[in-house]
């Protein structure tokens, strides 16, 4: 998957995630603030980054406000901003 | 949280009120500049409401007995999905210091903070990433620098005569133009008449001022031209900003501003820079203001000539560059709008 244009997902409620993705030109970078940064930060950066592998995407620009999502909520806002984002290879 | 609804305010409607007379509980008033409101309602009562001008989140209240219950969250939600998909993806916050940790907890971050008033950015904004961008594309080199933030709503002999003085006395000098599109020459223009203005001196550079040098978000005031309680405030965070982020990234040691006689709120900005920007070790130089035929040269004098037709005296006040683009047809929708 290509990112062609800025997309969202999630919201900024308590235990979600609020995921920005937009075009990026050499590889995946994160920017990720949560309110469990010195328990989870690190855990949340490795989910959204193999979701993005999983769905192929090589290059993106990815801002993440976190409120204390779990793994499967914060995989599934990324999937969902991709989507919105980009088209199939 | 069951049963609340959250939706657009119709700002023409009575509905308005409702929200101003909400507001006011708070010490609150909504501004005449928001452009969109929505409001959070339960059995038909306003329990919360924010809402956003340009990039600035703003008028934001909760209902006392409904603050920690996540209504914070679900407004912040609604009004920045709006705003990404107006294209609005960087956002800013202005809150009182103690309110500050609220916003924190909704994955806003401390741009600076002054005595009174603290920014605050979400969405994809990032001073630092911002401003290191802003310098790799001015293909400036690391060299010590001299800086001015001008405005030039148009450019005058008095904005040359400073940046004159400036590329005199330092070996490099970078001039930012206030970007925000609230002047009656738009930005495009003020940039372009800059430039034109000062292609002779060999060691200055034009660039656009970006979001973080006076614009809405660091320095609302200055578009009022409002000298409130605020100002200070206000001020004090731009000065700051400037020289935590802008003069550090761009290594700037000097500061050239011109002394001001007639705008009370360029006046207090002044104060400020020349009491804050040292503790981030850049010096700033106030330079006399230059004078032509007893009078001082501003560009609000020059806009006042041009509504009252007198031309030739335009001519006297600005350089020749300017008053080309005044007398041609690019500049007829403008001069209509400042006659008014």
């Amino acid at each position: 998957m290509k990112i062609l244009k800025p997309a969202k997902a999630g919201t900024y409620e308590s235990n979600d995630i609020y995921i920005m993705i937009q075009p990026n030109d050499n590889g995946i970078k994160i920017e990720l603030e949560s309110i469990v940064m010195k328990q989870f930060g690190k855990r949340i950066e490795e989910v959204i980054k193999e979701t993005l592998e999983k769905l192929e995407v090589k290059d993106a620009y990815v801002v993440a406000k976190d409120r204390g999502a779990l793994d499967y909520t914060v995989s599934a806002r990324v999937e969902t901003a991709v989507k919105r984002a980009g088209v199939e290879k | 949280m069951w049963g609340i609804d959250i939706s657009r305010v119709d700002l023409k409607s009575k509905e308005r009120d409702e929200i101003e007379g909400f507001l006011e509980k708070f010490d609150l008033s909504l501004d005449k500049d928001v452009e969109y409101t929505i409001c959070a309602r339960q059995n038909g009562e306003i329990v919360g409401t924010c809402s956003f001008s340009g990039r600035v989140l703003k008028c934001f209240a909760v209902r006392e007995d409904m603050q920690g219950e996540g209504l914070s969250g679900k407004l912040i939600t609604e009004l920045t999905n709006v705003m990404f998909d107006r294209g609005i993806y960087e956002t800013f916050i202005f809150t009182k210091p103690k309110n500050k940790d609220i916003f924190k907890g909704l994955g806003y971050k401390v741009v600076e903070e002054a005595e009174d008033v603290v920014l605050l950015e979400g969405g994809t904004s990032n001073v630092k990433r911002y401003v290191e961008n802003m310098f790799k594309r001015s293909g400036l080199d690391s060299s010590e620098k001299a800086a001015l933030v001008i405005n030039c709503n148009p450019f005058t002999l008095g904005h040359r005569y400073l940046i004159e003085r400036a590329a005199q006395e330092n070996d490099e000098v970078v001039v930012f133009v206030v970007e925000e599109d609230k002047s009656v020459f738009p930005f495009k223009v003020r940039l372009d008449l800059v430039k034109k203005g000062v292609s002779h001196l060999k060691n200055v550079k034009v660039i656009p001022g970006g979001y973080y040098i006076i614009s809405s978000a660091t320095f609302p005031s200055y578009f009022l031209k409002q000298k409130d309680k605020r100002l200070k405030a206000y001020t004090e965070l731009d000065a700051r900003i400037f020289g935590k982020f802008i003069a550090k990234a761009f290594n700037i040691k000097k500061r050239y501003v011109g002394t001001e006689p007639y705008c009370p709120v360029t006046w207090d900005y002044n104060r400020a820079l020349m009491e804050i920007l040292p503790k981030f070790g850049v010096d700033v130089k106030l330079v006399e203001r230059m004078t032509i035929c007893d009078k001082p040269v501003s560009a609000s004098y020059v806009r006042e000539l041009i509504k009252e037709g007198k031309m030739e005296e335009v001519k006297r006040l600005v350089p020749k560059t300017t008053y080309d683009f005044l007398i041609s047809d690019e500049a007829k929708d403008i001069i209509e709008r400042i006659k008014g």
